[in-house]
């Protein structure tokens, strides 16, 4: 370690020693952290990014892949489906997600904590597990909706179709919009009711006040949101593979997949993959220099009084409105999965004789793969969760106390994650990873890395969070009086963020239970997760058995999230997010 | 894995009493293993398990058997992914290229698979001795001894008996052509399942490619394995299944749903699967055994109670169940197959937009 550094300090011997004196060993983990985050992030992007320009077998230079990737009609349709996806989820997730947060956050509006309970229970469905759902409830012709509106009006077909473009926008929606929910209530949360009360001495009514002063402030937020919802949509694989295909028209994620049918193109797959992750960094700076430079101050802490808007009457429409949501979201997929898990053919209905265990029996005990598929989800997934905040709270506490130059460094590359869509991140481990040297393919070890790459945002926000909240002074005086920087960290420091890194954890390991797109590319046959079962499953059609695998990965889910809220005892998704 | 080969007798009896149980009609239970199956085994036992990627059947039936296997020879696991042929296929290219070769045995259903893998030396080199007991026309698919006709299957035309009558039903693969029909047939995709890729190449040869543009106007709807189409059928999605797997859709209609085949007066498809062992794996004694079992009388008995062919002269399917020696059969020659796939995924991709 020593030899390295002085070679590397040699051209400047002054500066660098001096600064290696007083370094201590912050430095040595400064330096293992960024080689940490090369590892997980920087190299796998570059990877992609070189082989994208490279010829499969010798490796040469060539432009031939992206003309490959952009020379096909279909492939650029793929793209613009994309686009407009992303653009009708952003929207949709809008609708549903701003007036309930804004009920929710300043108005009267009753039964509230439920709506929000439903809100965190829209979160934690999968979206492939939404999009079962929804086959089983908008089938054009075997769908419930759509044979309960034949049965009421006696027309001869179904109105909804799911195998559609509005069908998957939808889908996806309605599982996605809690992010602008999110994202708008903390910030509402933050509005005082001062710049409210101005508008409305003014003459300004509720609605006019709302729609002129209360939203605008809140738009960066909202706007946030919606980009998270965007980015959501265009990087979903399972989804979209279940009824994109049957819609006939394919998404950048199906086509990607297809690049990975024989003959293997990685190569083709990575300049395929370059207008997504280009669109996200767009999106990104987008969001970072048009919107952050706009002056909010009024959104600045927890100060000022906010009181709640009285809705009279109209707050039954509102809760009207927020169960619509709820139902679409949660209720109806919720009835119609529980119905088919239970079912021996879900098409056959609510009836006893139509009753039955065997889809759990079939899973548990006679699939030879659910049991082992079921055990390698929560392990990982809880791994991952621990990998991702261990290494986030070690570099939260690095650039929050300041321990050495160039610290936000860290803060960029742990961030960094948020912009490559879990599709990406795979075919960059893929092609990192799976081969010689490190020949990971197949192994536990390489779904734990990309899960915690995949989720290190999540986890470093939260830990960030966590750590500016408590004052450095506490700290210094654990070691005014002689504690060494350890002793603060394991006595002062830990206890203190208990909770957060509970909240952190929990935050991280429900996504990384039900994480398909990153997954897909990495298994092996002894590592398969419940994802990767149900997206195989899914080819049979087989709701059933796929419905009774979907629940038993939420019920877990919900018992491990339940401990959580029990242990931490707040809305940590609200608080955190 | 952990047992130990002394107990190995009182194993056989409790793994005969659990089968017993389970598959009472089991006789073949007391026969005692060949040399050959002996020695496999006993090495067998120390690689613990087999991972096998197989296209052949159904999630079910392939569980079923990856179970029977277990039971069979105790202290070793089956891994059983089943997927379409070209996933199956696609995960083996990616742990090709990886150069960690995490399959056992392939049992895929595009024959293509294994001319590319064999021409490539990718296959390992195994003549199991049960080979030599099938029926003849299942015998010396590959001359060289790299693969072997493991299973085989039909593929005819079903239908939703609720929503339509046999006798209203289409007769032969043209009368699939009739506008009637628009919005009421499944299919599959041969880009993802060798079943249909091979039905496709078939009935491409028989009425050329227009039969399918054809078909296209009549907006089929579009899965990816061809044992979708059944699901489609059983919840009243869509009523005729233009693809219909015999054994998938056999078995629900034993379950309950109103399904039936109509067996094409032009001729039912019948699809020969073959699986082989990759080279380089990491349980070469498990892999052998397995295609032993693979086979086996036992696992064609199981193969027939889930209505696939028996591979076997000694097992024959339940009364009343069609086998293929009933039906009028067609099927292309492995050369057209191993052509006409990639070439039909291509041209499905232009006529159907997906």
């Amino acid at each position: 370690m020593t030899t390295a550094l002085d070679d590397i300090a040699a051209p400047a011997p002054g500066t660098f020693s001096r600064r290696l004196r007083f370094a201590d060993p912050s430095m040595i983990l400064w330096l293992a952290l960024i080689a940490v985050l090369i590892f997980l992030i920087a190299s796998p992007m570059v990877r992609l990014v070189i082989s994208s320009f490279q010829e499969p077998e010798t490796q040469r230079l060539t432009l031939h892949n992206y003309i490959d990737a952009y020379g096909s009609a279909r492939h650029l349709q793929a793209l613009w489906n994309t686009l407009e996806l992303g653009g009708g989820v952003a929207l949709l997730a809008g609708i549903f997600g701003v007036p309930l947060a804004w009920a929710i956050s300043r108005t009267d509006m009753p039964a509230k904590g439920f709506v929000r309970l439903m809100v965190f229970g829209a979160f934690i469905i999968p979206p492939y597990l939404g999009a079962i759902g929804w086959i089983l409830l908008a089938g054009p012709n075997a769908g419930w909706l759509n044979k309960l509106w034949m049965a009421v009006t006696g027309a001869p077909h179904g109105v909804f179709n799911i195998y559609s473009m509005t069908g998957l926008i939808v889908v996806i929606a309605v599982t996605s919009f809690p992010y602008v929910f999110v994202f708008t209530s903390s910030a509402l949360d933050l509005v005082s009711s001062e710049m409210e009360d101005a508008a409305n001495i003014l003459g300004a009514g509720t609605l006019r006040t709302t729609f002129r002063v209360t939203l605008p402030l809140v738009l960066p937020a909202i706007v946030g949101g919606l980009i998270i919802s965007f980015l959501e949509a265009i990087a979903l694989f399972g989804a979209p593979a279940l009824i994109a295909l049957p819609a006939r028209f394919h998404v950048v994620s199906t086509q990607l997949w297809q690049f990975f049918e024989y003959p293997v193109r990685v190569e083709e797959a990575a300049a395929y993959a370059m207008p997504l992750l280009l669109i996200t960094l767009l999106m990104f700076w987008l969001q970072r220099t048009v919107l952050g430079r706009r002056g909010y101050t009024t959104v600045s802490g927890k100060g000022g009084e906010r009181r709640v808007i009285k809705l009279g009457p109209w707050r039954f429409v509102m809760l009207g409105y927020a169960l619509l949501v709820c139902t679409l979201s949660v209720f109806l997929p919720m009835l119609v999965l529980v119905q088919a898990a239970f079912a021996r053919a879900w098409g056959r209905g609510f009836s006893l004789d139509n009753l039955t265990l065997n889809n759990f029996r079939y899973v548990l005990f006679e699939q030879t793969q659910a049991q082992n598929a079921i055990i390698n989800t929560f392990v990982y997934s809880g791994a991952a969760a621990f990998g991702a905040i261990t290494l986030s709270l070690a570099i939260a506490y690095v650039v929050t106390r300041k321990l050495v130059p160039w610290s936000n460094v860290l803060a960029f590359l742990c961030m960094a994650p948020f912009v490559i869509p879990g599709i990406i991140l795979a075919i960059g481990f893929y092609a990192a990873y799976a081969p010689p040297p490190l020949a990971l393919y197949g192994t536990a070890t390489i779904l734990i890395l990309a899960y915690t790459t995949r989720f290190l945002p999540i986890a470093y926000t939260s830990s960030a969070a966590g750590m500016r909240s408590i004052n450095p002074e506490m700290e210094e005086a654990v070691r005014i009086l002689g504690g060494g920087r350890l002793t603060a960290i394991r006595r002062v420091l830990a206890p203190l963020l208990k909770r957060s890194i509970a909240g952190a954890w929990i935050l991280v390991f429900i996504p990384a239970t039900r994480e398909l797109s990153s997954a897909i590319f990495l298994v092996g046959p002894n590592t398969r997760v419940i994802s990767v079962m149900l997206f195989d499953l899914s080819e049979e059609g087989n709701f059933e058995v796929l419905a009774t695998l979907g629940l038993i990965l939420l019920a877990v889910t919900l018992v491990i999230a339940a401990i959580g809220f029990k242990a931490i005892g707040r809305d940590f998704m609200v608080r955190n997010s | 894995m952990i047992r130990v080969p002394s107990r190995r007798d009182v194993l056989k009896a409790g793994s005969a009493l659990a089968l017993g149980a389970t598959l009472g009609a089991r006789s073949a239970l007391a026969r005692e293993m060949s040399a050959r199956e002996k020695e496999l085994y006993e090495l067998a036992k120390k690689e613990g398990e087999i991972n096998w990627y197989t296209a052949h059947s159904d999630d079910v039936t392939a569980q079923a058997l990856g179970r029977d296997f277990e039971a069979s020879y105790p202290g070793i696991k089956a891994n059983v992914v089943r997927t379409t042929a070209q996933v199956a296929f696609q995960r083996v290219s990616q742990e090709i290229k990886a150069g960690a070769m995490q399959v056992d045995v392939l049992s895929s259903t595009d024959l293509g698979h294994y001319a590319y893998l064999k021409e490539k030396s990718l296959l390992e080199h195994y003549v199991p001795d049960n080979s030599a007991h099938v029926l003849d026309i299942y015998k010396n698919y590959d001359p060289d001894g790299f693969y072997h006709v493991t299973s085989a299957g039909m593929i005819a035309i079903g239908i939703n008996t609720s929503k339509l009558s046999e006798a209203d039903a289409p007769k032969n693969w043209p009368d699939l052509l009739d506008p009637k029909w628009k919005d009421k047939i499944a299919l599959g995709h041969p880009g993802f399942s060798g079943y249909v890729g091979t039905w496709v190449v078939m009935l491409r040869k028989l009425y050329g490619w227009d039969f399918f543009e054809k078909l296209a106007k009549n907006n089929p709807q579009i899965g990816r394995s061809i044992n979708d189409t059944v699901t489609m059928l059983n919840s009243g999605e869509r009523i005729i299944a233009g693809c219909g797997p015999v054994g998938t859709a056999m078995n629900s209609a034993k379950k309950g749903n109103p399904l039936a085949m109509i067996y094409p007066t032009d001729g039912t498809v019948l699809i020969i699967a073959p699986s082989a062992i990759m080279k380089g794996v990491k349980h070469p004694n498990c892999a052998k055994l397995f295609m032993e079992y693979l086979l086996s009388a036992e696992a064609s008995q199981v193969w027939v109670d889930h209505y696939n062919e028996s591979m076997r002269a000694e097992i024959n399917p339940p009364p009343g169940v069609k086998a293929a020696k009933d039906v009028k059969i067609i099927r292309p020659s492995v050369a057209e197959i191993d052509k006409g796939i990639p070439e039909v995924i291509k041209a499905w991709r232009d006529t159907f937009g997906v």
